[in-house]
């Protein structure tokens, strides 16, 4: 695949401006066969060919990079993956025609394909609960069996004429008792359809913090400072101490931090009205110091720092997106706190990212710093560009960050070959592969299965995985790619973004039939 | 005189029942549970047994069970009584063997009509 796919917006543009290709080529200073091969997309440029042909046409050179449109086209080919389009046998290649040449109806078509997948989880969600839910199989079984009472009993006073008083009365009174139980249930029930039209929390929301974190790059200039300001704020010099943090939560917003030694959840809690922040006592460390950090990054003056954050963006639809994309910025802030930029990056770059190092030095959990090293995109002083994947055991992807040209699916699960399956196999261990796409791209993956606190022995450990990639051309900047071929005709795994988008034919590992017909 | 044995743990569906089925010249003992039904049935073998799925201790499905597997017992007539017509209830039932299918509410006039149908005479 090539590396933009911003061929059709030069030609139409190009056209729109009513100039030949011979025209265009002269004026780049380029041969008009050259040229042609750019417009269909057989050649990629940059640089400063890259900026002469915004100039020429009048386009901003952001318009030009193709991340966003790349963006647009992996979303487009999950769609076109859906089974209930495959008859239509579309064709791949079409997506990014689409896409190049109607950007908005690409994003409308987008945008339906999510209204209609989160409609569809909804009413499984809605469904399973009326088959599973223990209370309406309970309120079910005890209407039918009031009601048997009560027609049993009546049609005995019905029909049986020559009935004694003493009996006709204990009938009486039996369907009235059963009435009454009936009363009881029927309101519950009423009063349980009342309550359920609560309704279902839609996907989409993850979906759209997403793709407000990939536009932002996920790097926040503003909350950099604001995490700088804090930290004189709070006075922490140096790797920051819970005790600090506690002390400034205290000082500066009358917040009393309280352990719980067995609360049954292992997770803090925040209590505004009390102002009492609950620890779980038996949490790591880092765990309890990066929830006294998030508190501080979400007080912090009132929470505005955040909330311009916010507002600059307009991918968030909903309450409920910006809930979440809220608490994603808090966790960036806190971050932000603990790992300052500077430091953080000088000692990521000496230490060759290797994370156990930076774990250690900064004191933060593997998977704090897993995130922190995928926010070092500040321009002019960028660390190596990761992407980063979260999976559970059983397979889905519960965090994405993307890189440009990384595919990382949507929906469900990825590729069964990535380092990030693999790395359950062997919790606490790096996992690293040379991840090759049928695309010609090639990444380095590094992963590990990290094992969460449980509440108690009896209950099953909690693994997650989280995977890091990044292109092949910084593997040499990386400890973990020490050891490995990564010349271009060394060995590497051929691995696809997911089974039902991936055309590779001959893999062994394939565990769904593709939808799309290369 | 032919016997009937109710197993059910709604005390007014036993009372109103026993009423229909003494009427029509049956005797008719009952359990609550499904433990005290099967002792009840080990004790004296009925000439049927109306069979509530949702029993207390053990559960219709289970009496049934051990009834098919106790050579004394394994014939003895049984209308199961269910609360769901549901499907999976009925094929289980099927199952492990059952004469015959009631599901609540009832008509008292086709219990009897049940019974009637399985003791014979």
């Amino acid at each position: 695949m090539p590396r933009t796919l911003i061929g059709a917006k030069i030609r139409d543009r190009r056209r729109t401006l009513g100039l030949t290709q011979a025209r265009l080529a002269a004026t780049l200073g380029i041969s008009p066969s050259y040229l042609n091969l750019i417009e269909s997309n057989k050649r990629s440029i940059g640089g400063r060919l890259l900026k002469r042909m915004a100039e020429t046409l009048e386009i901003a050179l952001e318009d030009l990079d193709g991340a966003a449109e790349r963006r647009l086209i992996g979303d487009l080919e999950e769609l076109a993956a859906e089974p209930m389009l495959a008859d239509l046998h579309l064709d791949p290649s079409g997506a990014a025609d689409f896409a190049g040449r109607h950007p908005d109806w690409a994003r409308a078509l987008i945008r339906l394909h999510r209204a209609w997948r989160d409609r569809g989880e909804a009413v499984n969600a809605l469904s399973d609960r009326l088959n599973q839910d223990p209370f309406l199989g309970d309120a079910v079984r005890s209407v039918l069996g009031r009601v048997a009472a009560i027609r049993s009993s009546s049609e005995i006073l019905e029909t049986v004429d020559d009935i004694e008083p003493r009996q006709h009365q204990r009938f009486v009174s039996i369907i009235a008792a059963e009435s009454r139980r009936l009363t009881d249930v029927a309101q519950a029930l009423a009063a349980y359809f009342d309550r359920a039209h609560v309704g279902t929390r839609p996907i989409t929301p993850v979906e759209e913090v997403d793709d407000f974190l990939f536009e932002r790059n996920n790097h926040f200039p503003a909350l950099e400072q604001a995490a700088a300001a804090l930290r004189a704020d709070a006075g922490i010099d140096g790797v920051c101490r819970e005790s600090t943090l506690v002390e400034y939560l205290g000082r500066a917003h009358g917040v009393r931090v309280s352990a719980a030694p067995e609360s049954g959840r292992h997770e803090d809690a925040f209590d505004l009205a009390s102002r009492t922040l609950v620890l779980a006592d038996t949490a790591p460390r880092a765990t309890r110091r990066f929830a006294l950090a998030r508190l501080a990054a979400a007080l912090f003056r009132e929470g505005r720092p955040v909330e311009e954050a916010l507002a600059a963006s307009s991918l968030l639809s909903s309450e409920a997106a910006r809930r979440r994309a809220r608490r994603a910025l808090w966790s960036y802030l806190a971050a932000a706190l603990l790992m300052p930029y500077e430091e953080f990056l000088a000692a990521a770059r000496r230490a060759r990212y290797d994370i156990d190092y930076l774990a250690q030095r900064f004191e933060a959990s593997y998977e704090q710093v897993c995130h922190r090293l995928v926010t070092l995109r500040r321009p002019g002083a960028s660390g190596v560009p990761f992407g980063l994947m979260r999976i559970d055991p059983a397979g889905f992807l519960t965090k994405r960050f993307p890189l440009p040209h990384l595919p990382l699916p949507r929906h469900g699960n990825a590729c069964p070959l990535w380092a990030g399956y693999e790395a359950f196999q062997t919790p606490g261990a790096t996992v690293r592969q040379i991840a090759a796409f049928p695309t010609g791209e090639r990444f380095l993956f590094l992963a590990r299965a990290i094992e969460k606190t449980r509440p108690s022995f009896t209950l099953p450990r909690r693994l997650i995985s989280i995977m890091l990639a990044c292109d092949v051309l910084h593997a040499d900047q990386i400890v973990y790619a020490d050891g490995l071929n990564l010349s271009s005709s060394a060995p590497t795994t051929p691995v696809g973004s997911n089974c039902r988008l991936c055309v590779r034919r001959d893999c062994d590992y394939r565990e769904e039939d593709p939808i799309i017909d290369a | 005189m032919a016997r009937v044995l109710i197993a059910e743990d709604e005390p007014h569906i036993v009372e109103s029942l026993s009423f229909v089925l003494e009427r029509e010249g049956y005797d008719v003992a009952a359990a609550a549970d499904g433990e005290s039904a099967l002792a009840s049935l080990r004790g004296a073998r009925p000439d049927v047994l109306i069979l509530d799925v949702m029993l207390p201790k053990l559960n219709g499905f289970e009496v049934l069970k051990q009834i098919r597997r106790d050579p004394a017992l394994v014939s003895l007539p049984v209308i199961v009584l269910t609360a769901k017509g549901q499907a999976r209830d009925r094929r289980m039932a099927e199952e492990i063997g059952v004469s015959g299918f009631m599901t609540k509410p009832f008509s008292n006039r086709d219990v009897i009509a049940e019974v009637r149908r399985l003791i014979p005479g």
